[in-house]
């Protein structure tokens, strides 16, 4: 199950990046790198899952005392939390950077932002 | 004490409080920013007061309350504590040189600045693997906001891209990060050990994710495109604390990152390292634009950093002293280069000449110059040494050598830039003297000579910076508002003054070049009063090139002398820059020198690394192979110094394009440099051979093609001064010549030179100099006819050819007969025949100079000059007066040398008896040489006037012309072309072989860096596949490694 | 074409890396040592019934702070970019009016989403949600009412205010955790509280609180820049 979701976000990454590195529209770049992040992070949830144990909160079913044997590892999901959280600040920067772009070369085509070079 | 997380809380609390300001009391906001970041400041500088002074321990620091892994921690210690003080600093000047910029954008943009500089604290403070991720997103984000206070157009773009590679860079330290986590179980940089990660192939490949990922922060080649647009676009303030603060930040990081993976990863980070350093350098030849340049040279210095920390396995706890020195060095003078270049409105390096006129900008320029390529007094001077012996030491030549080699090219174009400064075409427009600008400068400045001093006082071979030469040659720059005839007072004082008190410790060959240093230098001098004004900048530079002949005398340790030998170096190169049309030429010095120096270091690294004893011990006890090979690298870095054959190429211009007092120096007393490393490096090694060639033997060669050549360059000139400064290459090459015999009279022919060449050397240039100056030029067929008008100049070039050309009476005849005794006595005829028919070629140039410029016609427009001015006058007197001393008792100088050389060769000596000297071929007076050759010339100078007392004076002009127009003057000149049938059968030896094969190695180096830079086509989409480019090599290479 | 071939290359390059680590993976049987200690100890230092909160909020504090600054970062630097294409109050653009459902429903809905919002981060140490959570619920209701009502105009200032206090009130705890408790940013600033209460988990709900007003504060700034900008 692990090794699904695992391979799913790998495959997810690698798709993202093919987008974002071979898309000219810069609202494409930013999609396929958002792909990409979700990517990343089903592989982060992954890591953290094991088989047969349920969610890191404590209530009526999973009482203090059987925590241990219960639950899944806690700390990729915060991870993930953060790294979601990053990752949209990027994207929204990003759409930001794009506004701009197109404000002044009124094109979204990223390889015309070439005048820095060698 | 304040705990250090308070550093990230105050930034967070400065950047949360700027949001209750409204956007009309910026400068309210502004002073919550400068007190912010000075505050944050003040806590790293009190942490390293206390790690420094107090020797206190290393805190950790827990958040939550709970112990790791479980929370955050931090840690501070004394590196976090330096470092942070550095960013933290860089941060504050960088505000305060925002100040207009921040005014303009509002306070989100002082914010984004306050967040910037919090991140690499934090990237610095934390031992949390994943906090580190997360300070480094806000470093990223940050940095792409702060791209927006810049006034480039581009500046947008060039965040953009970051932002697009760094979405790259992240999704692999996150994949890396959860894997990691997944092999040890912890996220705590601590307790992750090597063993956990290398039990598991995930774990390793977890691993190479996160230390690629931390890596690419670096910058290294080839996934550097976006850092190099960033530097060229940004603000200059912020280009300054990125390449300052964030190179420190992410070096740290990776250095932590070291210590998780174990010693199995150093090699990558060095091969990293080393290939960024020299391909950042290389691509940046042909490089423009100031600050893309400068992104260039940041590039590779985070490199070389990066290279250094590599090899952490053989420097031990002294990476810290030599990542750190390279580090202080880095960040002082890339920002405040940034900051200089914001002063300027072009973007072209040679717009840069704007700073003339501003001594304190020009001394920071040259400050943060030799901060870059690792100068003397500089902590990267120490960085240089200590790597070099370490690299030595354990066999790593390879890697040494390709360092040297990246260093040599980023020494080129910084040094190429800093000539155009002092010498192109100043632009129109004055720089902006913004006063909070020149602050941060100048700020920069005084950080980069503490940390000199810092660096002197930590390293193990005594502090450079309590040197009294140099100390003496410093104190000029703060005397350099008095005026020129002061200064040069003081600095004669000074360095008689220094003789008088230091004379008796020098055994006779160190006594020798002395008298030459530090009489002879201010003999010299003499002509310096001749000059007006102030005099700007001559006196600190002619002054640290007397300081490092001192202190290369004076050394007995390979440290001490290397260190002497680099300040000359600058200093000379300093002094030749002056000269009017000796830009390229000062380049060609600086680099060939730098070269020689390189090599140099390499030797002596090997040979310290052998044993550390007194130099010349230390020599002694090389054997074998090793011995060869240090023999060889310090003879080749000597013989640039000399000029030797094949390392020619920078003396003639560097020479004759010096002005008129200068020239003197750099050729009667720089020159004897080498001569002098040489003379050591032989007495201590004697006789050494490498793969069945003797080395000696090898030199024989070297020094007599340098004589025929040098001679045979010389008679073709039509130039005085270069004629002369050719003439130097060959009297060089008689001087090594007689070393490389390897016997008695060998050396004291060679001492013979020493004295001889400093003495009519600096007179002939001397009177060079004199006449080019009222003439107006150096061409001698240009001249014509001087001898009524420059009646004295004419007698000391007289005395002078008569002395250099071997003829008696004078003392030149005493360098020949040694000489002839000298080869009577050797096994190798070759070279002995070709020095021997090196003498009458030197008669063919010399005698033009009296011919051409004083005998003959008087042109029309020189006819009213006068001779030349008193103070260059009176030291050419002094000359010819020393000359005839010289000729008639050569024993006052040379009896004790000739008794000191017994010591190392027995066999041979001269014998001195009264006034006749003695060997075992025959016997010379001087004196009765002198009486003879002077009644032989007075009866028949009486005779000529007998037989003449009736001849009828012819005016000038009482000549018919024919009637034909030549199209160029100089062709009717009987002087020009003087030579034409000897080149016809002689030219094919001076054709500039040497010249274009060194031409031809600049041009490839350049067009590979054109092509090269080629790569960074702007498209971030290439940028970032660059990144993967650079992460499947760097995989491939791992495991195939 | 010759980009196309590089990165499909080049990805197979990275895919080959992780391949290495999808199949050496092995899922652990056991809780690993940090997981261990959050499991065992969280209800009884903390007191807070959900882990990832007790990890986000308290053991990894310093990450959500510094998280926290990520948006705020970018809320500031969106700011900056879209600056100087604000449209000016003068020439407002002009829309067809919003039809009366759209009007009507968002006024309804919006209130009931912010509450919602609070309401999730309220209990983020007790339920899954929390203070990022909660503020994007907050800031949706924002959007909602931006796309019912175009030419409304959000007050930057009021925005900005609560962002600013509540930023300052969080560092603010988390210099009090030095002084008053174990460390920076510890949690035990207030009483732990009974397990599954309410008002429990020591600073947590307090903070969380505090993040998802700020969250929803900065998210609500970048989508009152996005709409200002001027219509290209």
């Amino acid at each position: 199950m692990a090794q699904i979701a695992m391979a799913a976000g790998f495959i997810l990454i690698l798709v993202g990046f093919y987008g974002a590195l071979t898309n000219r529209n810069i609202l494409r770049m930013i999609v396929a790198f958002t792909v990409a992040d979700t990517g990343v992070n089903i592989v982060m949830v992954a890591v953290g899952y094991m088989r047969g144990r349920t969610a890191p909160i404590l209530d009526e079913t999973v009482p203090v005392a059987d925590a241990l044997s219960r639950i899944i590892d806690p700390v990729p999901q915060a991870l993930v939390l953060t790294a979601i959280v990053i990752g949209m600040g990027i994207t929204a920067l990003m759409l930001a950077f794009a506004y701009r772009f197109y404000e002044k070369k009124r094109t979204l085509d990223i390889t015309k932002c070439t005048e820095l070079k060698w | 004490m304040v705990s250090a997380i308070v550093i990230i809380a105050a930034a967070l609390a400065a950047e949360f409080l700027l949001g209750l300001f409204s956007e009309r009391w910026r400068v309210a906001a502004y002073a919550v920013t400068l007190f912010a970041l000075g505050f944050m400041t003040f806590i790293a500088a009190e942490w390293v007061w206390a790690f420094a002074v107090y020797a206190a321990q290393p805190v950790e620091i827990f958040t939550a309350g709970v112990q790791p892994p479980f929370a955050i921690n931090l840690r501070m210690g004394l590196p976090e504590a330096a470092l942070t003080l550095l960013i933290n600093l860089t941060g504050l000047f960088s505000a305060l040189y925002l100040k207009r910029a921040f005014l303009e954008k509002g306070r989100a943009a002082m914010a984004v600045l306050l967040v910037f500089v919090m991140a690499q604290n934090g990237i610095v403070l934390t031992r949390d693997i994943f906090n580190l991720f997360v300070f480094f997103e806000l470093s990223v984000i940050a940095t792409g906001g702060l791209m927006l206070l810049s006034d480039d157009e581009r500046a947008v773009a060039a965040g953009f891209k970051y932002l697009i590679v760094s979405q790259v860079i992240s999704a692999f330290l996150l994949i890396g990060i959860i894997f990691s986590y997944h092999a040890t179980g912890v996220l705590n940089i601590d307790l992750m050990r090597p063993d956990h990660f290398a039990a598991l192939q995930a774990g390793s490949i977890a691993f190479f994710l996160m230390f690629i990922a931390v890596v690419a922060e670096l910058k290294p080649f080839p996934a550097n495109g976006w850092a190099l647009d960033i530097y060229e676009s940004a603000h200059p303030a912020f280009a300054g604390l990125f390449s300052a603060a964030s190179a420190a930040a992410t070096l740290y990081a990776v250095a932590k990152l070291l210590v998780i993976g174990g010693p199995s990863w150093l090699p990558i980070a060095t091969g990293i390292g080393v290939v960024t350093f020299i391909a950042a350098n290389l691509l940046a030849l042909p490089q423009r634009n100031d600050r893309r340049l400068l992104g260039y040279s940041s590039i590779a210095q985070i490199g070389l950093i990066l290279a250094v920390i590599g090899q952490r396995d053989i420097l031990g706890d002294s990476y810290l002293f030599v990542a750190g020195g390279l580090l202080a060095a880095h960040a002082a003078a890339k920002a405040g280069l940034y900051w200089l270049s914001g002063l300027i409105a072009s973007r072209d390096i040679a717009g840069w000449s704007a700073l003339r006129g501003h001594p304190v900008l020009i001394f920071a320029f040259i400050s943060f110059v030799a901060l870059l390529t690792g100068l003397p007094p500089f902590p990267g001077f120490y960085a240089k040494w200590e790597l070099a012996v370490a690299l030595a030491g354990n066999g790593r030549y390879l890697l040494l050598a390709a360092i040297l080699i990246g260093a040599l090219i980023e020494a080129g174009y910084l040094f190429r830039w800093f000539g155009y400064t002092i010498k192109r075409d100043k632009p129109v427009e004055e720089i902006s003297c913004y006063p909070l600008a020149v602050t941060a400068i100048v700020a920069a400045l005084a950080a980069g000579w503490i940390f000199a001093y810092l660096w002197g006082d930590l390293s193990g071979h005594g502090n450079i910076l309590h040197a009294v030469p140099l100390l003496f040659a410093l104190s000029f720059l703060l005397l350099d508002w008095l005026p020129a005839w002061v200064k040069n007072t003081i600095a004669i004082v000074g360095m008689v003054g220094y003789f008088i008190l230091n004379y008796a410790d020098y055994d006779p060959l160190r006594l020798i070049f002395a008298v030459i240093i530090l009489i002879g230098g201010p003999l010299i001098l003499l002509a310096s009063y001749d000059a007006h004004g102030r005099r700007v900048g001559f006196y600190p530079s002619a002054m640290l090139m007397y300081a490092g002949l001192t202190q290369l005398i004076g050394a007995t340790d390979f440290f001490s002398f290397f260190v002497a030998w680099e300040l000359l170096t600058v200093g000379s190169y300093l002094l030749i820059l002056r000269g009017k049309h000796s830009e390229p030429h000062a380049l060609s010095y600086i680099i060939f020198s730098l070269g020689g120096a390189f090599l140099i270091l390499t030797g002596f690294a090997i040979a310290s690394s052998v044993s550390p004893l007194p130099m010349s011990d230390a020599l002694k006890a090389l054997t074998g192979e090793t011995a060869g090979w240090v023999f060889l690298l310090l003879a080749i870095g000597f013989m640039t110094k000399t000029a030797a054959i094949g390392l020619h190429i920078w003396l003639p211009g560097a020479h004759a394009e010096a002005e008129t007092d200068v020239s003197p120096m750099v050729s009667g007393i720089l020159l004897k440099a080498g001569l002098y490393g040489l003379m050591v490096l032989m007495l201590a090694m004697g006789k050494q051979s490498l793969y069945g060639i003797e080395l000696t033997h090898a030199m024989l060669y070297i020094g007599a093609l340098s004589a025929l050549l040098g001679n045979l360059m010389a008679i073709f000139e039509e130039d005085a001064k270069r004629l002369l400064a050719y003439s130097s290459i060959g009297q060089m090459g008689y001087a090594l010549f007689g070393l490389a015999l390897m016997n008695h009279l060998g050396w004291v022919m060679a001492f013979m030179f020493v004295i001889n060449h400093y003495i009519y050397k600096s007179m002939l240039f001397l009177s060079a100099g004199g006449v080019a100056k009222r003439t107006g030029t150096r061409l001698m067929y240009k001249m014509g006819g001087l001898i009524t008008l420059m009646p004295l100049s004419f007698i000391a070039v007289l005395i002078g050819i008569i002395a250099v050309s071997g003829v008696p009476p004078l003392s030149g005849f005493g360098g020949r007969w040694i000489f002839y005794n000298a080869i009577l006595s050797a096994e190798h005829r070759l070279p002995m025949v070709i020095t021997f028919f090196s003498g009458p070629i030197a008669f063919l140039y010399l005698f033009r100079l009296i011919h051409t410029v004083f005998l003959g016609q008087l042109k029309d427009e020189n006819r009213r000059i006068k001779e030349a001015p008193f103070w260059i006058i009176l030291p050419q007197m002094l000359y010819v007066g020393l000359l005839m001393a010289f000729a008639i008792v050569p024993g006052l100088a040379l009896r004790r040398v000739d008794a000191y050389l017994g010591q190392f060769f027995p066999e041979g000596g001269l014998n001195w008896e009264g006034i006749t000297i003695t060997s075992q071929f025959g016997y010379w007076s001087p004196v009765s040489i002198m009486i003879i050759v002077c009644v032989i010339f007075g009866s028949l100078f009486a005779w000529l006037l007998f037989i003449n007392r009736r001849a009828q004076k012819v005016k000038q002009f009482n000549i018919v012309f024919a009637a034909e127009r030549p199209y160029r003057p100089e062709t009717t000149h009987f002087a020009w072309n003087f030579f034409a049938p000897y080149r016809k059968a002689l030219g094919f030896l001076v054709q500039p072989f040497v010249t274009r094969f060194w031409d031809t190695v600049a041009d490839i180096l350049h067009t590979a860096g054109d092509l090269g830079r080629r790569l960074y086509t702007g498209n971030p989409q290439t940028y970032a596949l660059h990144f993967l480019a650079f992460v499947v090599i760097v995989y491939l290479f791992w495991t195939g490694g | 074409m010759i980009r196309k071939f590089a990165a499909i290359l080049l990805l197979a390059g990275i895919a080959s890396i992780f391949m290495g680590l999808l199949f050496t993976y092995e899922p652990d049987a056991e809780l690993n040592t940090t997981a261990r200690y959050y499991a065992e100890r969280t209800a009884a230092d903390i007191g807070a019934t959900n882990i990832v909160t007790a990890i986000v909020v308290t053991y990894r504090g310093l990450d959500t702070l510094g998280e926290v600054t990520v948006l705020f970062l970018t809320a500031a630097i969106v700011g900056l970019v879209l600056a100087h294409g604000r449209r000016r109050t003068s020439d407002k653009r002009r829309l067809a009016p919003v039809g009366e459902l759209l009007a009507t429903g968002s006024r309804f809905l919006a209130p009931l989403i912010i509450l919602l919002g609070v309401y999730v981060f309220a209990n983020g140490h007790l339920t899954p949600g929390g203070g990022f959570q909660g503020g994007a619920i907050i800031a949706s209701g924002v959007l909602l009412i931006l796309l019912a009502d175009p030419c409304r105009c959000l007050s930057h200032r009021v925005i900005d205010t609560v962002e600013s206090v509540s930023g300052l009130f969080y560092v603010g705890i988390a210099i009090l955790g030095i002084v008053l408790a174990g460390g920076f940013l510890d949690s035990h600033l207030l009483p732990r509280g009974e397990l599954g209460a309410l008002f429990s988990a020591g600073a947590i709900p307090l903070i969380y609180a505090l993040i998802g007003l700020k969250v929803g504060a900065e998210f609500s700034s970048i989508l009152a820049h996005l709409s200002e900008t001027e219509e290209l």
